[in-house]
């Protein structure tokens, strides 16, 4: 009888420890992703973002982004001409201006629903939040293979799109490889698929390929003249820049 | 002839095996079938509007849309809108679900001084529980067009969840898939399902019912009737046999080409099995009278005088289903045609080939015994109580006989201007029928179910094609029909009034490409305008089906459309009303054109085959007689002509002018022989006038069993034949030989 309790605690604590670890381990991955993601101060930029419609069309866009931390960014589109001058200030606290050229005139605009996608693409605002998956979502590791984690993310709030992510993150530098967003009724609806180059210190998302499954409709986010702390002012985050 | 049915006799296992080995292939096919419940693919492509409302609903997939009603006493309560909040949840991770839009999740741009909101009308995550938000709700649904009588009916009772499917799906499967979950979840409130995807399932269900019941039942009721007509097995084997044969490799080369089987072929195995056992019939009872002591003889003897007329007959009866191929708006109609005239075809076949060699090969000929039945068959009920009697008539009074024909037929004439036309689908289904319970609900609380497109091609960023969809849209809402519109421009209107700017389209188009950054990539853009930006629709419905205002309002925005379209803005106009006025008059065109079509043929086969033009008039008055009575049956009772009625007059021509041949035949060839008036005229009723009668009740009843078919036009459809098959009948019974005998005593009179 004793032995069979102590059998019990002995299992008990080595699934206690297991687990702990394991929760360890998938907090201290995600946080060094985020830490790989997130550790510019600022960071300057071409984007090209390409939308490919279900029967293959493309469709492009190009944007300049100057960003600082991870809460303050303007992103302003150069091409196609009919979009072109249109500008997207993002400040801390999800508070959001938007310029419109013709009109010569900002907007504060305000998408109470997170779920959204900005600008015609497949990234919903959620996905374009450049807040750490660490206070976003709880980690579990379900797997480690030859060279990567994967870890399953679940929402911490209960307004999310999605039920849980997946995220298989590269084993020597951290980086996240793909991510597979599944929807509440538990079914993959999109999966992003990263490609990392280190540009001097960081490690840069060059390429950011999201699929939606629903609407079968791709966007290819591809950066370029990637440039990492100039010590940009905080006056570059203006609505008064903004119009410029 | 005699050549034709020795070799039938010599090759009669070489019959049996083409035959046996035909079915099984045929038969084998069966099992490929389908059912082709897509009312809008029926729709013919050289119509420019049909052709444009089906590509519209490809392009903009209004085709693929479904809807799911809540009725509630107020939808403006916490409970309700939890429900529909549900629902969406549910579609949201369903399969083969593209879009959603409901009072949950539905894109909602609000502006002040202060800025733009673009988000949702409700916070799914914080839906409205306070009276106050409650009513806020309800002042902000009811300010905006794009949800009053949209998403919520307007008395505030009922609300809508529409939702598109992907590409590619089975959509019926995704339809009933959904309808199984969404009733799962137990909403406590009526739930209705609306949609060409969900009528689609339920058209497809109709089909199969009616398949299922009501073909055992024509069966069961024809072998009945055969069985006491002919009290022999081989009498009633037989034909039912050759009509279960023409039904099996009817449906076989159905699928071996390609076709699925509609709303309208579905009746195709019950004809063939009222029809195709008529062949038969007169196959067998003519050998059954033909009398020689050398039973092979016999058959031959009765083969050779039989073929023409029955040849005649299936020809006949071809033409009538063939006679609207050429005029059908609808493809569905078309393809009935075809393949009922082939299943006729291959009765006919089976019933000249087929049936002598399956009697020569068994042996079954008729027993010499039998004879002697022969004189107790002229003691028979059918005998005593209506051919003697017939006969008698016929020849004491043959001019009252005429003039009751001539009162009824003015009379039917006058009752002809009452019918009328039904063109409206949902009229097609059964009362209580889900399809046309959700169609009258959309209609008493949606501003009806009826889509009205009008497309618009050209530059859509350009502000004056903008201004131009406006304009279109205010022209149609002045149309009392015509409640609300839905377009591109309206979206812009309304984000260049949260710019500060007004609601109204703004001059310079590089505002419009502005505006146009936020709309990109809602879910309401593809429904709207294309990807290239090259074509957009204003989606409306449609309030009436009165196809007086259909055809009003297709004029009225003819006139418009005439006026305003120009190169660099072309304006078409579709929807149900554009297709509704034009299967309105097709169906005048194709009654009158497969009409005259029918009688011409009619008229000229059996011209040719007496060799006398009077002889095919003859022929074809008791028929044309009973058609007249058919409009006036249908002018008075009420039965309208629709896609299946109007059928009718062609088929009921084609099997009933039968009866008449027979007729004249039989006459014809007793009075050549014996030069006598009244003795001709006896034995043509008492021999041919038997297989009429029999034919008649067993086609008849046959037809009357659509009676219980699903359809209201199918029911009506066997209602007006079986009345058309007792009409001509009788016609051919009474104004026929009362006609032969006026114009033969005549002739004598004129001879001495």
């Amino acid at each position: 009888m004793t032995n069979l309790k102590l059998s019990v605690l002995v299992f008990a604590s080595i699934l206690f420890v297991g687990f702990s670890a394991n929760a360890q381990d998938a907090k201290s991955i995600l946080n060094k992703m985020d830490n790989v993601m997130y550790s510019p101060k600022d960071m300057t930029g071409k984007t090209k973002i390409v939308l490919i419609d279900k029967a293959g069309k493309e469709k492009t866009r190009e944007a300049n982004i100057v960003q600082k931390g991870n809460d303050k960014r303007i992103f302003r589109f150069t091409a196609p001409s009919s979009q072109a001058g249109i500008a997207v200030l993002s400040l801390p606290k999800d508070v959001m201006y938007l310029y419109m050229p013709a009109f010569g005139k900002e907007r504060r605009i305000s998408s109470s629903v997170k779920k959204n996608n900005f600008a015609g693409t497949d990234f919903s605002y959620d996905d374009m939040e450049s807040k750490p998956y660490a206070e976003k979502y709880t980690p579990k590791l379900i797997k480690t293979e030859s060279n990567a984690y994967v870890l399953e993310l679940t929402p911490l709030s209960p307004k999310s799109a999605y039920s849980k992510v997946i995220v298989s993150v590269e084993k020597t530098n951290l980086y996240p490889k793909t991510m597979d967003y599944y929807d509440k009724g538990g079914k993959k609806i999109k999966e992003a698929v990263y490609t990392y180059v280190k540009i001097g210190k960081y490690w840069n998302a060059q390429e950011i390929k999201m699929t939606d499954f629903k609407k079968n409709h791709i966007t290819r986010m591809i950066m370029s003249n990637v440039k990492y702390d100039q010590n940009l002012s905080d006056d570059e985050f203006t609505v008064r820049k903004l119009k410029q | 002839m005699n050549k034709l049915a020795k070799g039938i006799i010599k090759l009669k296992w070489v019959i049996i095996i083409i035959v046996i080995g035909l079915t099984a292939f045929l038969g084998y096919q069966i099992k490929d079938l389908k059912i082709d419940s897509d009312i809008i693919s029926s729709l013919p492509d050289d119509d420019p509007a049909a052709l444009l409302y089906k590509n519209i609903g490809k392009e903009f997939g209004g085709n693929d849309m479904g809807m799911i009603i809540i009725e509630t006493d107020d939808v403006f309560k916490k409970e309700v809108i939890e429900y529909v909040k549900q629902i969406t949840d549910t579609l949201s991770v369903s399969d083969g679900i593209a879009t959603i839009t409901s009072l949950t999740n539905v894109l909602d741009i609000k502006g002040d001084e202060w800025g733009i909101e673009i988000g949702t009308l409700l916070d799914e995550y914080d839906l409205p529980d306070t009276t106050s938000e409650l009513a806020a709700l309800k002042d902000r649904v009811f300010s905006k067009d794009m949800y009053k009588g949209t998403l919520v009916s307007e008395d505030g009772t009922s609300t809508l969840i529409l939702f598109t499917m992907a590409d590619g799906v089975d959509k019926q499967a995704v339809a009933k898939n959904i309808k199984e979950k969404i009733t799962k979840i137990g909403i406590p409130e009526k739930l209705y399902f609306g949609g060409l995807p969900f009528m689609m399932n339920d058209i497809s269900s109709l089909i199969v019912s009616d398949i299922v019941r009501l073909i055992p039942i024509t069966f069961l009721l024809i072998t009945f009737i055969l069985f006491l007509a002919f009290k022999t097995a081989r009498g009633v084997i037989l034909p039912m046999l050759t009509a279960a044969l023409s039904v099996i490799w009817v449906l076989g080369t159905m699928v071996l080409f390609g076709y699925e089987l509609s709303m309208i072929s579905n009746i195709t195995p019950i004809i063939l099995l009222a029809v195709g056992s008529a062949y038969t019939i007169h196959v067998i009872n003519r050998i059954n009278t033909t009398a020689d002591s050398d039973r092979k003889k016999a058959l031959i003897k009765a083969l050779t005088y039989i073929t023409i007329p029955v040849v005649l007959a299936g020809l006949t009866t071809m033409i009538g289903f063939v006679s609207f191929v050429f005029g059908a708006y609808l493809g569905i109609i078309r393809d009935f045609g075809i393949f009922t005239a082939l299943g006729v075809v291959y009765a006919l076949l089976l019933s000249i080939f087929f049936v002598p060699a399956i009697i020569a090969a068994l042996a079954m000929y008729r027993k010499p015994k039998e004879q002697v039945n022969d004189d107790k068959e002229k003691k028979s009920i059918l005998n005593n109580l209506i051919l003697f009697p017939l006969n008698n008539l016929l020849h004491k009074h043959p001019k009252y006989i005429l003039t009751a024909w001539t009162l009824f037929m003015i009379l039917s004439i006058g009752g002809a201007f009452l019918v009328e036309r039904e063109i409206n689908m949902a009229e097609y289904f059964k009362k209580g029928n889900p399809t046309r319970v959700t169609e009258d609900i959309m209609q008493e609380k949606f501003g009806g179910s009826q889509p009205v497109y009008i497309s618009f091609k050209g530059d859509i960023q350009s502000p004056d094609v903008l201004k131009m969809m406006i304009k279109t849209e205010d022209h149609m809402k002045a149309f009392p029909a015509i409640d609300r519109t839905q377009s591109i421009a309206d979206l812009v209107q309304e984000m260049n009034d949260v710019m500060g700017e007004g609601k109204r389209i703004p001059d310079e188009r590089a505002k419009v490409e502005n505006l146009w950054f936020l709309l990109d990539g809602q879910d309401i853009m593809p429904q709207l305008v294309s990807d290239e930006l090259d074509k957009a629709i204003i989606q409306s419905k449609f309030a009436s089906t009165d196809s007086k205002v259909l055809n009003e309002f297709v004029t009225y925005m003819d006139d418009f459309v005439t006026k305003n379209s120009t190169d660099d803005c072309q304006i078409e106009v579709t929807g149900m009303p554009s297709v509704y006025s034009k299967l309105d008059q097709s169906l005048i065109d194709s009654q009158k054109s497969s009409l005259i079509i029918a009688i011409i043929m009619v008229l000229l086969i059996v011209g040719v085959i007496f060799r006398s033009l009077i002889k095919g008039v003859y022929a074809a008055i008791p028929i044309i007689a009973t058609i007249i009575i058919l409009f006036g049956f249908m002018g008075v009772t009420g039965i309208p002509l629709d896609i299946a009625t109007v059928l009718v007059a062609s088929v009921a021509l084609g099997i009933g002018i039968d009866y008449s041949i027979h007729i004249i035949t039989h006459f014809s060839s007793v009075y050549r022989n014996t030069g006598k008036l009244d003795e001709a005229m006896e034995e043509t009723i008492m021999i041919s006038g038997k297989a009429i009668v029999i034919n008649v009740v067993s086609v008849a009843a046959g037809f009357l069993v659509l009676i219980f078919s699903e359809m209201v036009p199918l029911q009506n459809f066997g209602l007006l034949v079986a009345m058309s098959m007792i009409g001509s009948g009788l016609g051919a019974l009474t104004l026929l030989p009362v006609i032969l005998i006026l114009h033969y005593r005549r002739q004598e009179r004129i001879n001495k």
